[in-house]
């Protein structure tokens, strides 16, 4: 007999569903929410033991943030106040038009319930919308008690565990996200109607376009501008290196020289005569050693991307599109984590145990259970929320879309390969010493592949097998010669690079990186064009016209002041990044850190405002004069 | 009854290789008011060596005898190779790395001028992509950080008292011996330096780097150092044969 009524409400209506079927174990009613047609209410019983015990539980969900902050109405518009205004004018939150309906649903159901239980992600996003959620259910229950469900997949053992092992709400990470949205309304606002009023003006072309500006956008944008002008600037230069080839047993040794090249040609000719003066050439070094290809670490979401967009041809965003549609399905854990380890108390075994029905990776499976098993590497991040990516079940391949066989598929084998032996081979370096100079020759020899069997996006080797040389000999080389080359400029930015430099400067979190890089092309401040073709062609990133004159503009803007605090650079948002943690840390509040951050960058709009005319002056140059050439 | 001057100039033969001009000592003496104070004299010699490191070395060192003077024809490129005994004093007028190409050396001064060598302002600029972690021995052939030395070898222009000057390649690493850390007029002392086709062959062996640096040529130096490998660098451009 049913106790007490109990509302739960997830992130997504897919969520929702899946965890409605485990708990209830397959029945349940499904009733309609009048206003929106993908949210639904799943009605069942549910005992989740300790206080609570059996309960009549209404699942709905949510659809992302309910909410949006705003500016006042009288703000509102572009030409309704001086851009700087919107540092400080009034803004509130409210439940977003199309949002109205789920809303409204949960302050009903609310009404008739106990408590309410939260199944938003575990992340700082969902923490956020979990408060949202909080205060609509609120207005129709004020008594309402408020649990979290915490949950990384959507597993059923994994859900019924969360279930019956409720937590609270971390309002500190929810402080940090409310932190953020209100910087980037504010921050995003004044700049955008800034230069977007400034700039409209100068060319026909800006007619009809806002210029946006967003605080990740700039610096995402500011490491395309920068890689493509080093490329145009690039100005190739000769260099000199030698060469010593030895003929033995039929086999052509080359050895290379210690130095590389040199940009000096007399400098290289000397040392070239020198060796050839030394006539015989001495072994200074043998050495055979076993070496090892390590096995991949396990998966986070910024491997995802960057491993993804190399190795499936996917952008970030379509990767990430369609692992968060695995993870909802239940096929693989959640795809947001910055976690490199897996925790001790995970079933490895049992995961890797559950890829034995697949015509592909099965056997290699097997063989994992058959003792091939290692415990997996463990890497120095750790979020705290969620474990690696891994599969959670497997999926017949006619289950899945093309799109999301290739990601499935990446995340399996991966996470065998970290399961796996690393492979094992043999090298043999040999050293010589020649007049003054140092060459060697390396070998390499695959004595045991091991994970890379099934993580076929590695690739190690064997090299031509060296001959015999013994240390100490001496022996005059059949060859030794000057070579010339050019230097050549660095490539256009990949994607993939693109978010390993995200990561690096600290700019965006692993879950928002692939959006600002969808950001910029659809602002059209880059464009992707293909190198090559094929199975090889690779997506370079190019800036456009205006994209350039944005960066060159604001670089300008900020030239010669201390510290030159250009927005096209990472440091203002990465300092930003860092008063998030430390508001999901405590160790700061809200409304200390978006002070502090909006009087950093309101004066980085005053500074930009009077000095306006180098951003104009940019602008004019890239979209004026070079599109009139 | 041994001079001041004789017993400072003796010292600085001995413990530095350097011969000091009796001009420029007795001027130094004379100029020194301490002297009269009764400083004692191993304070002087070492206000004498400090003083003789800044100087200009032509204006500072005899150039009587001719073993401690570069060859008037070191520059010949038909000799093959010959050996200075020394020991050599010489100054350096010149530095630079040539193993770095010009336009990344451009560039790296570039990284400072923007600020990125400030802690906390640098930028990573290149990521290795799925790259080849976890092989064991991958060389990390990764770019060299804005503001630290450079990589070598150096190729130095060297100046003995006479005013000869000497092309030295740093065959083997020296230490001390890298852009930004060895001013121009910093001095080094060669001894049984090996010459070939011109070019002294720079090892820890035959170079003692002394230290000091001459400083006005050194900060036009470091102010015209971009503008001159901007220079060179179009100067490859169309200047090959």
């Amino acid at each position: 007999m049913p106790g007490q009524r109990v509302l739960c409400v997830a992130e997504k209506p897919a969520i929702a569903r899946a965890v409605a079927q485990h708990l209830s174990g397959g029945s349940f009613q499904t009733i309609p929410i009048r206003g929106n047609q993908y949210v639904k209410n799943y009605v069942f019983d549910f005992n989740f033991g300790g206080p609570w015990g059996t309960c009549s539980v209404t699942m709905t969900s949510v659809i992302g943030h309910l909410t949006g902050l705003d500016f006042e109405r009288q703000y509102k518009t572009w030409l309704s106040c001086p851009p700087a205004a919107l540092f400080e004018a009034p803004v509130h939150e409210s439940v977003a038009e199309d949002k109205v309906a789920i809303a409204k649903n949960i302050q009903e159901q609310a009404r008739r319930c106990k408590a309410l239980f939260i199944w938003t992600d575990c992340d700082r996003e969902g923490e956020h919308i979990g408060t949202e959620i909080r205060k609509q259910a609120k207005e129709g229950n004020a008594r309402i008690l408020v649990k979290r469900a915490r949950f990384s997949n959507t597993e059923k053992a994994h859900v019924l565990h969360a279930a019956r092992t409720l937590i609270e709400l971390d309002d500190l990470q929810a402080n940090a996200v409310a932190a953020r949205i209100e910087l980037d309304l504010r921050i995003g606002a004044a700049f955008t109607r800034l230069q977007t009023l400034q700039l409209k003006p100068l060319s026909a072309a800006l007619q009809d376009t806002i210029i946006s500006y967003g605080s990740c956008q700039f610096p995402t944008l500011g490491f395309v501008v920068d890689r493509y002008l080093r490329v145009q600037n690039f100005k190739p230069e000769t260099f000199w290196g030698i060469k010593v080839m030895h003929s033995r047993d039929d086999i052509k040794v080359n050895f290379l020289w210690k130095r590389v090249h040199l940009f000096d040609r007399a400098a290289v000719t000397v040392m070239l005569e020198r060796c050839l003066l030394a006539k015989k050439a001495k072994v200074t070094k043998v050495s055979q050693k076993p070496t090892s290809k390590w096995r991949p670490l396990p998966l986070t979401t910024v491997d995802l991307q960057m491993m993804g967009s190399r190795y499936l041809r996917m952008d970030s965003q379509t990767i990430m599109k369609v692992a968060e549609g695995l993870y909802t399905k239940g096929f693989i854990s959640y795809p947001r984590t910055e976690t490199d380890q897996f925790d001790k108390g995970i079933d490895l075994k049992k995961l890797v145990e559950k890829q034995i029905p697949d015509g592909n990776w099965g056997q290699y499976a097997r063989h994992l259970l058959d003792g091939g098993f290692k415990t997996p590497r463990a890497g120095r991040h750790n979020d705290q929320a969620h474990p690696p990516i891994h599969p959670i079940c497997w999926v017949a391949p006619t289950a899945l879309s093309v799109d999301e066989k290739k990601v499935y598929e990446f995340v399996v084998r991966r996470f065998l390969a970290c399961c796996s032996e690393d492979a094992k081979g043999q090298s043999t370096e040999i050293e010589i010493q020649y007049g003054d100079e140092f060459f060697h020759a390396k070998g390499l020899l695959v004595l045991e592949r091991n994970y890379l069997d099934v993580y076929v996006y590695d690739k190690w080797e064997s090299s031509q097998q060296l001959p015999n040389f013994q240390m100490g000999e001496l022996f005059e080389p059949t060859e030794a010669k000057i070579f010339d080359g050019k230097t050549t400029p660095p490539n256009y930015l990949t994607e993939p690079e693109l978010i390993g430099l995200m990561d690096a400067n600290g700019i965006g979190t692993d879950a928002t990186m692939a959006e600002h890089i969808a950001k910029i092309k659809e602002r059209q401040y880059v464009a992707v064009h293909s190198r090559g073709s094929g199975r090889n062609a690779v997506k370079e990133l190019i800036p456009t016209r205006l994209g350039i004159a944005l960066v060159e503009g604001y670089d300008d803007v900020f030239a010669g002041m201390p510290d030159s605090p250009s927005l096209s650079k990472p440091f203002l948002r990465k300092e930003m990044e860092l008063r998030m943690r430390e508001i999901c840390a405590g160790m700061r509040t809200r409304q200390q850190v978006v002070q502090e951050s909006l009087d950093m960058y309101r004066e980085v709009f005053v500074h930009t405002q009077r000095r306006i005319n180098k951003l104009k002056d940019a602008c004019r140059k890239y979209l004026v004069d070079q599109a009139a050439s | 009854m041994t001079t001041p001057q004789s017993q400072i100039a003796t010292h600085l033969q001995t413990t530095k290789s350097l011969a000091v001009s009796p001009t420029w000592l007795n001027s130094f003496l004379s100029s020194s008011t301490a002297l009269q104070r009764n400083i004692p004299l191993s304070a002087l010699t070492q206000t004498a060596l400090f003083r003789i490191l800044a100087s200009d070395f032509r204006d500072s060192l005899t150039t009587n005898n001719p073993s401690s003077l570069l060859p008037i024809d070191i520059f010949d490129p038909t000799v093959q190779e010959r050996r200075l005994p020394g020991p050599i004093p010489v100054q350096v007028l010149d530095i630079e790395d040539i193993g770095t190409s010009l336009w990344s050396q451009v560039e790296a001064i570039e990284r400072v001028e923007r600020g990125e060598a400030i802690r906390g302002r640098e930028i990573v600029r290149t990521v290795n992509v799925g790259g080849e972690e976890g092989e064991e021995g991958a060389a990390g052939a990764g770019e060299t950080g804005g503001a630290g030395a450079s990589n070598g070898p150096h190729r130095l222009i060297l100046q003995d008292a006479a005013g000869t000057r000497a092309v030295g390649i740093e065959l083997v690493r020296v230490d001390g011996v890298a852009v930004n850390k060895l001013p121009i007029g910093a001095k080094m002392v060669l001894r049984n330096a090996m010459v070939a086709r011109g070019m002294v062959l720079l090892t820890p062996e035959c170079v003692t780097v002394l230290g000091g640096k001459i400083e006005g040529m050194d900060l036009a130096w470091k102010e015209g150092r971009k503008a001159r490998l901007l220079e060179r660098i179009s100067g490859t451009g169309e200047g090959q044969m």
